[in-house]
């Protein structure tokens, strides 16, 4: 049974020093439910409130929440968030509404608090915005879905748990650490090559596991991701190395510190010369 | 506001600006630019060249850069059109339009969005000469135009 962190060895409550932990990229994922009446989704959807736009405003409600969980949770570490989305889908099975929240940084501490903040702050926002024509909706599901990176490894939730008196069992044994078991799931980054890089390299996209990049413990950086090709592929030291080198996350103009995560694609290319 | 194409197909700048204005009142001033193939370069005797881009962050920085205009000066429109692929000589390249009720934003918007294509949107030459292919490159002055709008 893992010891519980916040608590020290005279069961007192404690922020727990992070200095020595690995800086590395971290993102968890979490979501909310809020179900209501079938008239009181209606109204929302079509921008028919009274208060106006219900979605817009839960949703900003969630980002600022995010970035204030510090003040919320006693003994939570303030933190840099780097990137912070909360989406809000109908959900008609609810029928409501279905939140989806992502927090992610770079750093020493996880971002499960803030996600659950975001999402939680958003249902809130949903309630109150919407109160005064439905009274009976119900806010639940608050939960983690995932989180990435850090000392635990990588970690999905997988919905397969029941209630029984075996909870805390079952609950460990279907909430496998991604690193043991479904390693398969955690999707690779996309790193791609144009122009002159490509015609040196004679490749234009390569696909990388980043359980490679981890396990010689490179940093899910750009840095860290050219390093790693460098060490793999003589080739790409002409090519990572050239001068005005440019590189791009997801299409956005990144930089050497800049992180990524599953999923992303990583361009590199040469200074434009277009026009 | 802004309509933004990459796209292999020649255009027609005149027709373009007409789209931009056809039925407004309020536009005073257009100002445009368009950017051709020359048959001399870095070396002489460019028979053509190919453009390449990186399909969707392309559109996405011009229309960065686009929005970055857009706040910096009272724009009414902004068009424009880069093409790809084989081009050759005379052939145009680029075409910037940029619409204002005054002249003067019009013609340093134009100016300003050409020098942040040239040094961030990702497009790139390879020029196509009597003595062989090569990767066009990127120009100090590109970057120091540039650096000019560094606010």
């Amino acid at each position: 049974m893992t010891q519980l962190t916040h608590i020290d060895s005279n069961g007192q409550a404690h922020m727990v020093d992070v200095s020595l932990k690995q800086i590395t990229t971290r993102v968890a994922r979490a979501s909310a439910t809020v179900t209501m009446n079938q008239n009181t989704l209606d109204l929302i959807l079509k921008g028919k409130h009274a208060k106006g736009d219900v979605l817009a405003t839960a949703r900003i409600a969630g980002i600022q929440a995010a970035k204030r969980t510090a003040e919320l949770i006693p003994l939570c570490h303030p933190l840099m968030l780097s990137k912070v989305s909360v989406d809000l889908y109908e959900d008609t099975s609810l029928p409501g509404i279905r939140i989806e929240s992502l927090c992610k940084l770079t750093g020493q501490t996880g971002v499960e608090m803030e996600a659950l903040t975001a999402a939680s702050v958003a249902a809130l926002t949903l309630y109150d915005m919407c109160k005064a024509v439905d009274k009976t909706m119900i806010i639940s599901d608050i939960r983690v879905n995932e989180k990435q990176g850090g000392k635990s490894g990588d970690w999905l939730y997988t919905d397969k748990q029941t209630s029984t008196t075996h909870e805390t069992k079952d609950f460990e044994k279907n909430n496998i650490k991604v690193s043991d078991e479904i390693n398969q799931d955690i999707k690779p980054i996309y790193v791609r090559f144009f122009a002159e890089l490509r015609d040196h390299l004679k490749e234009d996209e390569l696909t990388i596991q980043i359980e490679e990049l981890m396990e010689k413990n490179f940093p899910l950086t750009i840095e860290g991701l050219s390093q790693y090709l460098k060490e793999k592929y003589s080739e790409m030291n002409t090519v990572l190395n050239r001068s005005g080198l440019m590189v791009a996350i997801n299409h956005q103009v990144s930089e050497k510190k800049s992180p990524f995560s599953a999923g992303d694609e990583i361009a590199f290319f040469p200074p434009v010369t277009g026009g | 506001m802004f309509k933004i194409n990459v796209q292999s197909e020649p255009f027609d700048a005149g027709k373009e600006i007409a789209q931009l204005t056809e039925g407004r009142t309020d536009i005073g001033a257009i100002t445009s630019f368009i950017g051709l193939v020359r048959d001399f370069n870095e070396r002489p005797e460019v028979k053509a060249l190919t453009l390449e881009h990186y399909p969707g962050m392309t559109e996405h920085q011009l229309k960065k850069i686009s929005q970055e205009a857009q706040s910096r000066w009272p724009l009414l429109g902004i068009r424009i059109i880069h093409r790809v692929g084989r081009l050759e000589p005379s052939d145009l390249i680029v075409l910037v339009i940029v619409a204002s009720a005054h002249r003067q934003a019009a013609f340093d918007a134009c100016n300003f969005i050409m020098d942040y294509l040239k040094t961030q949107a990702p497009f790139w030459k390879k020029e196509h000469t009597s003595s062989g292919d090569y990767w066009v490159s990127s120009r100090v002055s590109d970057t120091e135009a540039a650096n000019r709008w560094r606010v």
